[in-house]
């Protein structure tokens, strides 16, 4: 694992979030994702009794976990952490073999169609020179916001503060560093 | 009023990217299966050896320094069975030009970093194994190295066997192992998979020998695969056991093997689980076995060990398909 220098992940907040998947389109135009594969999605959730429905849309995306059990089970080390605090996979030593799919509780893994596996890498390229990620950079609603945790800013620690924030899957002890601001924060929700 | 609900919509339910049976397919279940046999036969024939040569128990030599030829024959299928389902394994892979990386490194919390290596040394042993148990028609051949081989492994013989008795029950364990360290797919995150995987490789193996075996040893693997069989009837029971008195997420999972209407080559999984597996598997191998070795002669052709083959791959596919069509750890 090499020393970490920055600790990157994402503070969404789904309040703002419509789903209207321009964060999708946004990388797999950016990353040159094939047709018919994404590294990011929409989630609609609705819950609750009628007529007094919530409903939540989400951008998921590969958590970037700090105790992540793909680079846990990755046989050749393809899998790991990098210097950003991120989850990135080496392609040239990645056998496709899977094992890193079936250990994500996130199911945010695919096999690309060239031979390795693919996922989220938080714009690795982008965030390198101080850019922010595609899908954060086309959102139109600003519901999705690259964060360093290492040194978060008086904005970042205000969207955070009195509201109901959570994480996904918590209890699996994967440390995801996707922090969620729930759709209950809504007013009237 | 309409009950309380929870709907989840997602733009990634897509073939390509929601991962269900998109993980592994057929090839994973057949090498476990052919795992589990090989090394049920490496133990088998191994213990075999070590009784025969050590303490005269077993079937009479075929001479020339060669046991019976059960023996001299699983020996050789063993690391054959092997192979054959590592190629498989190899095929799975997305990337198979890489397959060196596996060699270059050794990940210490990966199981499946730890049984590649486990698998390489399994094939020299277990080749040495089988030359020296077949030396009477390799020696025919007349090559010094071989001849040297033979003789080295011949002196060192019963560390060699004990050695491969160990390295067969690593690699029967291991086939479950595989699967049970994914803590994100509820039905494999069981320990107790790998002591099931190993029994039912070790039974596989007998039914193997059972069917190579002349018609007097035909007994001595009969109760291998007897004894082999209740007792994985006791490791299934606790399998089951303990899936439903799990979590949520566990029970769950259990549910969708043992009673779950998903299909399996258009078969819900509950029959082949309990009709395929339990019955044809496992019960009826087991009585028709009982009978034999109790004295009643049932003059059937090799009914039980052909089943208890079949049960064996049933099991493999069931875990291995269940597993990853149940949804990810909630």
């Amino acid at each position: 694992m090499s020393e970490k220098k920055k600790n990157f992940g994402m503070i969404i907040d789904t309040r703002v979030c419509v789903g209207c998947s321009a964060c999708v389109y946004a990388c797999k135009a950016e990353n040159g994702i094939p047709e018919g594969y994404c590294r990011d999605w929409v989630v609609q959730e609705t819950n609750g009794e009628f007529p007094a429905l919530t409903m939540e849309n989400r951008s998921e995306r590969c958590q970037h976990c700090d105790n992540a059990p793909c680079v846990t089970y990755c046989p050749t080390g393809a899998s790991h952490y990098d210097e950003n605090g991120t989850v990135q996979i080496n392609r040239s030593i990645c056998t496709g073999c899977k094992a890193c799919m079936a250990a994500c509780p996130y199911d945010a893994r695919y096999v690309h169609p060239d031979g390795f596996v693919d996922k989220c890498s938080l714009c690795k390229h982008r965030i390198e020179k101080g850019q922010k990620t595609a899908c954060v950079s086309i959102c139109p609603t600003d519901s999705l916001h690259l964060v360093d945790f290492d040194n978060m800013t008086t904005e970042d620690k205000a969207m955070l503060r009195g509201k109901n924030v959570y994480r996904q899957k918590e209890h699996a002890g994967t440390e995801p560093r996707l922090y969620w601001i729930s759709a209950s924060n809504k007013p009237g929700a | 009023m309409i009950e309380g609900v929870n709907e989840i919509i997602s733009t990634k339910m897509n073939p390509n990217v929601l991962p269900h049976l998109h993980i592994w397919e057929w090839h994973i279940p057949l090498y476990l299966f052919l795992g589990g046999i090989a090394g049920g036969l490496l133990l088998i024939t191994s213990v075999m050896i070590v009784m025969r040569r050590h303490f005269g128990i077993g079937p009479k030599d075929e001479g020339d320094g060669c046991p019976c030829g059960a023996v001299r024959i699983g020996a050789i299928l063993s690391p054959l069975l092997l192979g054959i389902g590592m190629l498989f394994l190899f095929l799975d892979l997305a990337h198979k030009l890489y397959v060196w990386a596996f060699y270059t490194t050794i990940q210490p919390t990966s199981p499946m970093s730890a049984g590649s290596w486990i698998l390489v040394a399994f094939f020299p042993l277990a080749m040495l194994q089988a030359m020296v148990v077949n030396r009477k028609y390799l020696n025919a051949l007349n090559i010094e190295l071989l001849n040297k081989l033979i003789k080295w492994t011949d002196d060192h013989l019963l560390k060699v066997a004990l050695l491969n008795a160990h390295i067969g029950v690593g690699i029967g364990i291991y086939t479950g192992i595989l699967l049970s360290f994914f803590s994100a797919r509820p039905l494999w995150s069981s320990s107790i998979l790998g002591m099931l995987f190993l029994v039912s490789g070790i039974s596989s193996a007998s039914a193997l020998m059972l069917l190579l075996a002349p018609k007097k040893e035909k007994h001595i693997y009969s109760r291998i695969d007897a004894n082999a069989i209740w007792i994985e009837l006791v490791i299934v029971g606790l399998f089951i056991l303990g899936g439903i008195t799990g979590t949520a997420n566990t029970h769950g999972a259990m549910m969708h093997l043992i009673v779950g209407d998903h299909l399996m080559a258009g078969i819900p999984y509950m029959y082949w689980f309990w009709g395929v597996f339990i019955t044809a598997g496992l019960l009826l191998p087991l009585l028709i076995e009982f009978l034999e070795n109790a004295g009643f002669h049932l003059h059937l052709p090799p009914i039980a060990p052909v089943l208890v083959l079949i049960g064996g791959l049933v099991l493999r596919f069931l875990i291995v398909f269940a597993g990853q069509t149940y949804h990810t750890f909630m």
